[in-house]
């Protein structure tokens, strides 16, 4: 049972991940540097309640705003570039701050041990949830909270008139700067709550992991981060979601039996996919289709 | 209004624009008319601030509007429309309308909850009106790209009104229309006038030019080569000149980029 | 003034080692702005396909022996085999205006080549052979190492040769048509494909050369390198200002050389972290590179 709990906690992580580029891709931008925005919530909130023994709720929310703040500082240089730049602007950035927290040693004494960040050895004891007693289950509905909290609030968001300025942004950049849409405004914003949201992604899994070290954000998270907005398309959050669930759930954990060659095979269904939907695979006609073969209906 | 002096723009050696001087007064239909490559949508991304200015001033209602970034100049009363439609094609109707309400009125009018997250009833009513007015009343929740031609061309029309413009440069918006769709943009263009709103109109269509300006303005080679009414315009020989002398690479390269 | 001088020496000899070294990122970055420059699309596979053709060479020289040169070759060879293949897999059936497809779809083959290297050599590194006795020139009282010197000697070669194919030949002609006005050039008779193609093929023997090189003046090889190469290639080709490759070889050689200083004044772990902020100074100073246009590209 457990191990289902600990797949839902994984999968409500990554949601926060897709989500968190699902928002610069609504305004047309693309960024790799998801990965550093969670690195950076990860380790701030990690070192918020190891070092100075917070209670979860602050801790979090501090790591989420810190990587909001580095998000709108990125937003700035990052807006100066477009497309293939900004991916690489972003991946540099998710590289950095993964070698920043390669470099980072911050151990304090703790009883008879000495805990926080130990740079290459990774920063292990984040072990509030265990300390204080919470059952996987609870662990669990705790994530999904956040997650539905920032599900819920990304699509009212996206039905409201700032989604439509954002997806404005994406859509054609002169024509909204013609029709009274201050660019550099919007993109920073989408920049900040981009980071905002990977921030509560990341404190919440160094929590459920209870240990992280500079490995667990490479580029190949970043990709992760993107590859759900793309796979389920941008129609709706819920499309992220879809996404999640069948890469992280069906596919990572069906490929199981495949062992170590399954990365392979992930490497494999990306170029594929891309060759045979280049669009996404939930894109808005898949979405249709499907919905009539269940009976959903669905608008012409 | 609008007051233009020695306005240039140079892309590299060539001189798309070379010392420029407008004046578009208050309430005015303006024409601004020239073969091809004259400078026509230079001038028109220079006004609204798409293109930095080589040389020269762009002067607003008294305010220099050099350096100001297009929202900007949209806010202080500036709109447009593009040569080759450029709407939110996969916004829908309604959005594309919403999204453009950047006036300092409806911007003072609503607080930054309602503004960005709800919509007051008067942007409804309003929004509604703009519709209706396009005659895409029942087209609201249709997405801009699965509109036909002349509609997309009108809702480009009421989104640049949207923004509750007092000069909107129209650029080239009689492209690909037939005779009685420009009949029809004739008269759109007056109505909006007649509230107040004064227009630039550039344009190769000589029919709707010279129907509905009452001052013209003639491009060739990115200098202006002669003013005065439609007629005078007409009978002018330098501007017999450079149309005859480029009509037949003109016809070649219509609907191409000017 | 003894202390002065020595640390002069000093520094002076690691900016030199490094700008030597560099080399082999202006060949990585030379390959990436190739490809850009044809398609207008990043091929993030560009240096893993580079090391996996080293990894082949290694092959040929771990098991039938083979000497340095012909070590070198068929890493290049390898490498434009991979190059072709990624072509078609990531870039020949994606529609032409899809950067993002195309950019995840290399992504996703940059994964696929990495972990069949993982899983071929479990993971480790492998020493790659010292082409040749170690040699230091004595140039006054700077030393000059002889395989870095190799390095830039290649370098140099591989470089002056691909300027002779892209500039003097028919294909470099096409080459060159296809980046400028692919429209133009398919009216007057060119096959874009092909010459797409044959431009990933040619960035492929580059790398290849560059991926073998880089194992040997570093002696090992080892997955770990892969992205680490990856975004030095990238940032390189940023710097050197994008679809530039005169700025892609000053780029290559900067980096180089600043990565030494920074080794030099703050040791290996911290190293590359600099490099990046390099990025990001050109980013807010010169966002078009050294010599790129100020033209805004997608």
């Amino acid at each position: 049972m457990s191990y289902y709990l600990g797949l839902l906690q994984l999968i409500g992580v990554h949601t926060l991940l897709g989500l968190s580029a699902y928002v610069l891709m609504l305004t047309g931008q693309l960024s790799l540097g998801q990965a550093g925005f969670f690195a950076i919530g990860a380790y701030s909130a990690g070192i918020l309640t190891v070092i100075f023994e917070l209670p979860i709720l602050p801790a979090l929310l501090a790591g989420a705003l810190i990587a909001a703040f580095f998000a709108f500082l990125v937003g700035f240089p990052a807006l100066r570039v477009k497309g293939l730049m900004l991916v690489v602007a972003t991946i540099a950035f998710s590289e950095f701050v993964r070698l920043f927290f390669f470099n980072l040693s911050w151990r304090v004494p703790r009883g008879d041990i000495h805990v926080g960040p130990d740079s290459t050895n990774g920063f292990r004891e984040i072990r509030y949830f265990v300390a204080n007693g919470w059952s996987a289950w609870e662990i669990t509905t705790f994530v999904w909270i956040f997650v539905i909290l920032v599900m819920a609030a990304l699509w009212w968001m996206d039905r409201s008139r700032a989604g439509a300025v954002l997806r404005a942004v994406g859509e054609d950049e002169l024509a909204a700067q013609s029709a009274g849409i201050n660019l550099t405004a919007v993109k920073v914003t989408a920049m900040t709550a981009g980071g905002f949201i990977a921030g509560i992604g990341g404190a919440l899994y160094a929590h459920t992991a209870t240990y992280v070290d500079h490995l667990t954000f490479t580029v190949l998270l970043a990709t992760f981060a993107i590859s759900y907005p793309i796979l389920g398309g941008l129609s709706s959050v819920f499309g992220t979601l879809v996404a999640v669930i069948f890469i992280q759930g069906v596919l990572v954990e069906g490929l199981r039996f495949l062992g170590d060659w399954r990365n392979i095979v992930f490497g494999l269904l990306i170029i594929a996919a891309m060759n045979l939907k280049p669009s996404g695979l939930f894109d808005a006609r898949t979405t249709l289709l499907l919905r009539r073969s269940v009976g959903l209906g669905g608008r012409e | 209004m609008l007051e233009l002096r020695g306005l240039s723009k140079h892309f590299g050696g060539v001189k798309a624009l070379d010392g420029l001087d407008l004046s578009v007064r208050e309430g005015e239909i303006f024409g601004l008319i020239g073969p091809n490559g004259s400078g026509k949508s230079t001038a028109i991304n220079l006004i609204c601030g798409v293109y930095a200015e080589s040389a020269g001033t762009v002067r607003f209602s008294g305010q220099v509007m050099n350096g100001k970034a297009p929202h900007e100049r949209l806010r202080a009363g500036i709109a447009r429309t593009f040569q080759n439609i450029r709407l939110f094609p996969n916004l829908t109707v309604w959005q594309n309308l919403w999204v453009a309400q950047n006036s300092p009125r409806d911007v003072a009018a609503q607080g930054f909850l309602s503004r960005w997250f709800g919509a007051t009833r008067r942007t409804r009513r309003e929004l509604a009106e703009l519709l209706e007015l396009a005659d895409l009343g029942h087209k609201g929740d249709e997405l801009a790209s699965n509109l036909a031609f002349g509609e997309q061309r009108r809702l480009e029309f009421a989104r640049a009104a949207a923004a509750r413009p007092r000069l909107l440069l129209l650029d080239e918006p009689a492209a690909g229309m037939s005779r009685q769709e420009i009949e029809d943009l004739g008269g759109r263009i007056r109505g909006l006038r007649d509230s107040g709103v004064t227009i630039l109109l550039v344009e190769h269509v000589m029919e709707l030019v010279m129907g509905v300006t009452e001052q013209i303005a003639v491009l060739n080679f990115g200098k202006k080569i002669a003013f005065g009414t439609p007629g005078e315009v007409q009978r002018n020989e330098a501007v017999q000149e450079a149309y005859l002398g480029t009509s037949a690479s003109d016809s070649g390269a219509a609907g191409e980029g000017a | 003034m003894g202390d002065f001088w020595f640390e002069f020496v000093e520094i002076t000899q690691t900016i030199g080692d490094g700008l030597f070294f560099g080399a082999t990122y202006s060949l990585i970055g030379i390959g990436f702005t190739l490809i850009f420059g044809a398609m207008h699309k990043l091929n993030m596979t560009y240096a893993a396909a580079s090391l996996a053709g080293a990894y082949v060479g290694l092959a040929a020289f771990t098991f039938v022996n083979a000497p340095a040169l012909v070590v070198f070759l068929i890493s290049a060879l390898a490498s434009g085999l991979i190059g072709l293949v990624v072509y078609v897999a990531c870039f020949r059936f994606i529609p032409v205006n899809n950067h993002l497809a195309a950019l995840m779809a290399s992504i996703g083959a940059l994964f696929f080549i990495d972990e069949i290297v993982v899983h071929t050599t479990d993971g480790s590194p492998l020493t790659f052979p010292a082409m040749f006795e170690y040699v230091m020139l004595e140039v006054g009282p700077w030393g000059l190492r002889g395989d870095l010197l190799f390095v830039l000697a290649v370098s140099v070669a591989s470089t002056v040769g691909l300027l002779y194919v892209l500039y003097r030949s028919r294909l470099g002609l096409a080459t060159r048509a296809v980046s400028q006005q692919d429209v133009a050039a398919r009216l007057c008779g060119i096959d874009v494909h092909r010459t797409n193609a044959t431009t990933f093929v040619l960035a492929g023997l580059l790398g290849g050369v560059a991926g073998a090189m880089t194992a040997a003046a570093v002696g090992v090889l080892s997955p770990l390198v892969t992205v680490p190469l990856t975004v030095k290639g990238l940032i390189v080709t940023v710097i050197g200002g994008l679809g530039s490759i005169p700025g892609a070889i000053v780029a290559g050689l900067l980096v180089g050389g600043l990565e030494n200083v920074f080794l030099y004044f703050r040791g290996v772990n911290e190293r590359d972290m600099y490099v990046l902020l390099l990025l990001f100074v050109f980013l807010v100073f010169r966002p078009h590179g050294i010599f790129g246009s100020a033209i805004d590209r997608d």
